[in-house]
Order: C-alpha cells, then structure tokens, then sequence
C-alpha cells in the first residue's frame, strides 16, 4: 500500500557562480546570477541577497556578512524575483576552512519574504582561499 | 494551515526554521521578566518609598508629649515565637484641636524583657519631636529621613529586571521580522555592494602582541593569562568565602559567650570552614606555583606571521634548580563555545603541532636564564588566526616544563598569523617598538 503524500510546492532558485568549480581567492570579485522559480500564487514581497560566511561544527553560529541588498521596491521586486545578478570583491579573510571542531564557510544566499509573514532562504556554498582541511583527529 | 516549525533543519541548499517562533519566545520570556519587574518596583513603591517619601516631605511637625507606653506584639500564624517592639501614646496639637495616637519607635526584638528595657528609657510626659500626616492626624511618626539600604533595594532588584526584560523586549521587537542576514548587515558588518571591508574581516587584533619590543629577537609575546585570571578568580573566592566565614564565626561566638548555641549555625560552619581552607589553600599552592618556577619569556623573530614564513623563536627561562626537561612547541588550536542545557561551554582541540626543541637536564642558577633557541615554517597553506564570537583558530607557542620537586607547568604565549597573502599584494607589517 502506498502512502499519498501531499505535494508541497517550494520555489526553486537556481544560482550559477562565475567560477565554474567554486573557488575564489581573497579580493577576487565574484559575480552571481539566479533564477527563481516560484510556485503558482506565490507573491514576493521583498527579496534580500547576500554575501556572507557562517561559523559550523561544535560551537555557537557565528556570522559575519560582507555583502548584503534588500530589495523591497515593488518593479524592482517583479524584474528581481524572476532572474538577477549581483557582485562583489571578496575580502581578504576568514577563509573557508574545514576544521574539527571548528568550520568556516562561505555561501550566497537569496531569501525570499512572501504575504503572510513566510520566508523561504536557499543557500549556495563556495570556498574562498585553499586552506586545506584539518587532520582526521586531534593532536595528541 | 501549516503549523510553525520548531527546529532549523538545512536541506540541500535550502534552510528551513522558525525565526518568527524563536522571536515570539524571545520576546515572551523578556516580556515576563520586565512585567515582573514593573510589578516588583510598584509594591516596593507603594510599600516602602512612598509612604517614606510622604513622611519627609508632606508630614507636619508638632510637638509632642508622651502619655502612654505600650509593647506591639507580632507573631506569624501558627508559630508561637513571638517578636516585640515598643511604641509610645503620644498627645500632640493639629490645627483642628488636640491629638492622641500610638507610634512605634525602637527596635524589633525577640526579647520581650529587652523591649521592656528600652521602653523605660522613656519617661511619661517627657516632650518629643513627631510629625503627624496631615490627611490623617491619626498618624504620628517620631522620625524622619531615609532608609538608603531599603531605597537601594527598592531600586537595584526591579531595576535590573526592567532593564534586562525591557532591552530583551526592545531587542526582539528591533530583530522582529528581519533575517539575520539583514540583523548581521546593521550591526555594522560591511554590506551593500561593493561594500569597503576592514583590513581583514575575523582575524583578531594584533596590537598587544607586538608593542613589547624582544631583547634578542624582534618581539617579546605576552603570556596567555588566563591562568593568571583563574588564580585570581580563586583568590576573590577565597577571600569573600572566608569574609562571610567570620562574620558567621563571630556570631556563633557570640552566642557561646552568652551562654547559647545555635547547633543550626554550627553545623553550617562546619562545611563552611572546610571549602573556606580549600580555597585558601588551592589559592597559595596556586601562587607558589607561578612565582617559584621561575618566569618563561618568548620572543620571535617577526610578528604577525606569514603563511610559508619562516621564524625564529628564542626560549627564556628564569628561575633556580633543576628542570627534567623543558620542551617548546607551536601549536594550531581550534576552541568552540557552545551552550549546553544552561551551561555555557568551551571545547578546545589542537589540529597541528609543530616542536621547536626540547631540554633535558637543566640546571639553573639564580639571577641567570636558560636561553634555547628554535625555527619553524608555518605552512603555506595554514589557516590564519581567526576569531568570532563563539568559534577561535589560534596559533600558539606552548612551553612545557618539568622542574625538579615542582609539578609540571604549561605556559602558553599567542602568535598571529594573518592569511596568504593574495598574489600581487603586499601584507602590512608590524613596525618594531623602540
């Protein structure tokens, strides 16, 4: 017997980095382009696109935005939830680092705010620097 | 209808979470702590600085003449111990003719014969000082002035409950609504565009690693003190512990003195005295222990450090007798602060270690220091030293030493090293401190 399930339509964003494989180095300018795919009946009222890195691992998040635009201008809203692009120059630090107990990661994220207070974010991880990972296991 | 969702969950590159919820809780808890506060501060208010306030300022001078004295007896339901506290019957003159009321004055004691002493220390018909209420003549007091433990009470406990609820409250209202991209963004974060960032975003400060110039090489580190702290810490403890130790002390005394024991008291002493020993003694070993080793200075070569640098790093150790061994390290720490039910904690881990040398069998003299000397590379692709709120990656040169007759010290000294510089761009330097 198979279970119905109910058929949530979430909108789908779509990012393409100017760097095929990800990776920037510190002060290189980085260029994103999105496209949104939004269920039917869905109404953005402001979309916010950001630049940012976030702390993972054992401890608290921490996060620190470098660059960050909300839009909220109702034309601006009707070209910008279709398709857009953004850019930036990327700073010098934090690098992306994959530690132990302690990972530093960079990402794009497009947040999309609808009626009704609802929010939907989608996240896009890239690697800044070539800081390679951590060993498997502590130093004795 | 879809129901709120309680735990933020990544899924692919999508997040999902409850801020809003997170913020309705926020705000809640805030909310109760400020009205419990509001609340606190209007019965102390009406209670106590009011009616103070009224006395001081709205009450009217009369004088007085005592016709009558009496004991207040209280006694809380259901307990037979009863306290005391005499009160005189005054006769006093208001615009509307002649008054008579009783007012408390003295002390509340357990005693009734120590009541009935103070009492005989007023004569009737001896004159005195009162202050009536002029909406209610009824009521005579024999003193003025303010109670400033009472006031200071009445406006440090609900006040602390205001201010925390009320900025709690303020801050959830201000996060309401906003993403914390948005929130990170107006907390002065660079955003925006082509935002202008600082010289580099989460790496820690340099300045007081390097304003302290080296007597062989370029710069002396400071010493990591947070042992220093935790001793200092223990001290206050101890002090404070043995402080509250006395006071107690001296009322058991007391009461030994006039013929009393209060077992309850004693036998609170008891463990008191003991943790009030510890803590002096963990305080002196402690002390003894950082200042008879002998002091540890390390100086490098050049500061902050580069990723592929290479650097020197000379070892100074002060103090007399023999060392088994002394052994200097570089070491990459990664430190994470997390919250644990209510607890806040702190997990450290070193990811890469790198040994500068090792002593055996020093012997040292007074008013001399071993000197030993080490080179390391940090590797061209290490992380750099970062620094955020709750997370730490932290460079390190780490001595370890085991002096003869002494437990074995650690003492660590922290190093900066800054990202990999971008081709074609040039690393500002730390300039030696004259």
């Amino acid at each position: 017997m198979t279970a119905i399930e109910p058929v949530r339509h979430s909108p789908h964003v779509m990012v393409h980095f100017c760097s095929p494989d990800r990776r920037y180095e510190p002060l290189q300018p980085i260029r994103i382009q999105y496209q949104i795919e939004l269920s039917a009946g869905s109404t953005v009222q402001a979309i916010e696109r950001s630049i940012l890195w976030y702390t993972e691992g054992k401890g608290e998040e921490d996060l620190g935005v470098h660059a960050f635009e909300r839009i909220t201008d109702g034309a601006t809203i009707a070209a910008a939830a279709g398709a857009g692009a953004f850019e930036s120059h990327l700073p010098p630090s934090p690098l992306s680092y994959e530690g132990l107990i302690v990972k530093v990661r960079w990402c794009v994220r497009v947040r999309l705010f609808f009626e009704g207070g609802r929010d939907f974010v989608s996240e896009h991880v890239f690697d800044l620097g070539t800081v390679p990972a951590a060993l498997s296991r502590a130093v004795p | 209808m879809r129901l709120p969702r309680f735990l933020a969950k990544k899924r692919g590159d999508r997040r999902t979470g409850a801020e809003v919820w997170g913020s309705v809780g926020d705000a809640l808890f805030h909310a109760i702590l400020l009205a419990a506060g509001m609340v606190f501060a209007g019965l102390l208010l009406t209670g106590v600085a009011v009616p103070e306030w009224r006395i001081n300022h709205h009450f009217l001078a009369a004088q007085g003449t005592v016709v009558g004295k009496g004991l207040a007896r209280r006694a809380a339901s259901g307990q037979a111990a009863s306290t005391w506290q005499p009160c005189l019957r005054l006769r006093y003159t208001t615009p509307e003719g002649p008054r008579e009321a009783w007012t408390l004055r003295g002390a509340i004691v357990p005693d009734r014969q120590a009541a009935i002493t103070a009492l005989d220390a007023t004569r009737l018909g001896k004159p005195l000082d009162c202050w009536y209420d002029p909406t209610d003549p009824e009521t005579v007091v024999l003193e003025r002035g303010y109670n400033w433990w009472m006031w200071t009470l009445t406006l440090f406990l609900p006040g602390a409950l205001v201010a925390f609820g009320g900025a709690g409250v303020a801050r959830s209202l201000t996060a309401w609504g906003k993403s914390e991209e948005r929130q990170a963004a107006a907390g002065g974060r660079p955003h925006g565009g082509l935002a202008a960032v600082g010289s580099y975003p989460g790496v820690p400060p340099c300045d007081d690693l390097v304003n302290s110039p080296g007597t062989i090489l370029a710069f002396r580190l400071p010493i990591d003190s947070g042992e220093s702290w935790a001793l200092l810490g223990v001290g206050l403890f101890a002090l404070l512990w043995n402080a509250v130790l006395i006071l107690l002390a001296v009322n058991a005394g007391l009461d030994l003195l006039g013929g009393q024991i209060d077992w309850l008291l004693m036998a609170i002493l008891v463990p008191f005295l003991a943790v009030g020993i510890a803590g002096i003694v963990i305080f002196v070993r402690g002390l003894i222990l950082s200042t008879a080793v002998g002091t540890t200075q390390v100086e490098v070569s050049d500061h902050p450090l580069l990723p592929g640098g290479r650097y020197e790093v000379l070892l100074g150790q002060g103090g007399s007798g023999t060392f088994t061994s002394l052994d200097m390290a570089v070491e990459l720490e990664e430190q994470a602060t997390f919250r644990q039910g209510t607890d806040t904690r702190t997990e450290r881990m070193v990811v890469w270690r790198a040994s500068l040398g090792t002593w055996t069998g020093l012997q040292l003299a007074p008013g001399t220091r071993f000197e030993g000397r080490g080179v390391f590379q940090v590797p061209a692709t290490a992380m750099h030293s970062f620094a955020s709120e709750h997370n730490l990656v932290s460079w390190r040169v780490v001595v370890r030493g085991r002096p003869a007759g002494w437990p074995p010290f650690t003492r660590s000294f922290p190093l900066l090293v800054y990202p990999a510089p971008p081709s074609g761009t040039q690393h500002p330097k730390a300039e030696v401190p004259s």
